[in-house]
């Protein structure tokens, strides 16, 4: 068993030496979200993924924030405390509409 | 024919109502994208004076928010077609920030994650996000540090869900270009996100 585990670090060792580093391998991952990766790039990217932890929560996280956004999209965005229209701008509006009417 | 309740199609136009109606959910659907309550604001006026004109064609079809909302994203898109063709991009820093200090590390680890800025698992999904009613504001407000024209690519693409081709010619940028900005708006939404709202609520 130790020696399956030491291979296992060695492996994990020499694959984060070898492969792209985290700081490349995030601009894939956003890339993934535009356009088909080639296959090396799908491949560096796997790998990548399956020994680091941080890497496939950022992944994640991207996606989780798409799902959101994208479900939310219609929804009135009530974030802008309390403003709507000023009253300046709407009476602005207001009195260009009369005259177009 | 079907009539929506409440709606007839002969019935001459309401501009005051429409105002009244759906002017600060507008506004609120264009200061969201445009960034900039004074763009907003002419987009959703020249909303109300198109929609003025081409009442006659609604006659009811749909709902009138939605037809409303409609007009204000193509007036959206035409605010950025000439913004974009009057100041196109130019220095690199109008991408965005790097956000280099979350790679930096001693060797032989530089370029991977940093300890103080690596993701956390968030224990949510987008199903519980959805229900969030604050989700907008942190959003926003993790943007509005971006710069203007990186924070509309990425709500172009990431909320109304144009594509990556239609974003560069609304935008007059080449798609390396809009790669690279929505990369960055990425990287720097998420760490705002995981700060203000999941390591906080731990």
């Amino acid at each position: 068993m130790k020696v399956y585990d030491k291979l296992k670090h060695s492996i994990r060792y020499w694959l984060l030496r070898t492969l792209p580093t985290c700081q490349q391998t995030v601009e894939k991952i956003s890339q993934s979200m535009e356009r088909s990766l080639t296959l090396r790039e799908r491949i560096n990217l796997k790998l990548h993924l399956w020994i680091c932890a941080w890497c496939q929560w950022y992944m994640e996280h991207l996606h989780i924030i798409r799902e959101t956004t994208r479900a939310k999209a219609d929804e009135p965005p009530e974030f802008i405390s309390g403003a709507g229209l000023s009253d300046e701008a709407r009476e602005r509006i207001r009195r260009r509409l009369t005259n177009q009417n | 024919m079907n009539v929506p309740q409440g709606q007839f199609p002969d019935e001459s136009p309401d501009p005051g109502r429409w105002l009244d109606d759906h002017g600060d959910y507008l506004f609120k659907y264009a200061v969201f994208r445009l960034r900039d309550n004074t763009a907003a604001e002419d987009a959703v006026q020249e909303t109300f004076l198109a929609a003025l004109k081409a009442y006659k064609e609604f006659q009811g079809r749909a709902s009138e928010r939605t037809w409303l909302v409609g007009i204000l994203k193509h007036k959206i898109v035409d605010h950025f077609r000439r913004a974009g063709r009057e100041a196109p991009l130019g220095e690199e820093s109008d991408e965005g920030p790097e956000h280099r200090e979350f790679f930096e590390r001693p060797e032989p680890w530089q370029g991977h994650w940093n300890n103080d800025y690596a993701p956390n698992e968030w224990h949510a999904t987008p199903a519980e996000l959805i229900e969030r009613s604050d989700f907008w504001k942190v959003f926003n407000d993790c943007l509005s540090p971006l710069p203007q024209r990186t924070a509309s690519a990425f709500t172009l693409r990431e909320v109304d869900g144009l594509k990556s081709e239609e974003i560069c010619e609304i935008l007059s940028i080449k798609v390396n270009n809009l790669w690279v900005m929505l990369h960055r708006a990425r990287l720097h939404l998420r760490n705002c996100l995981e700060l203000n709202w999941f390591r906080r609520e731990q």
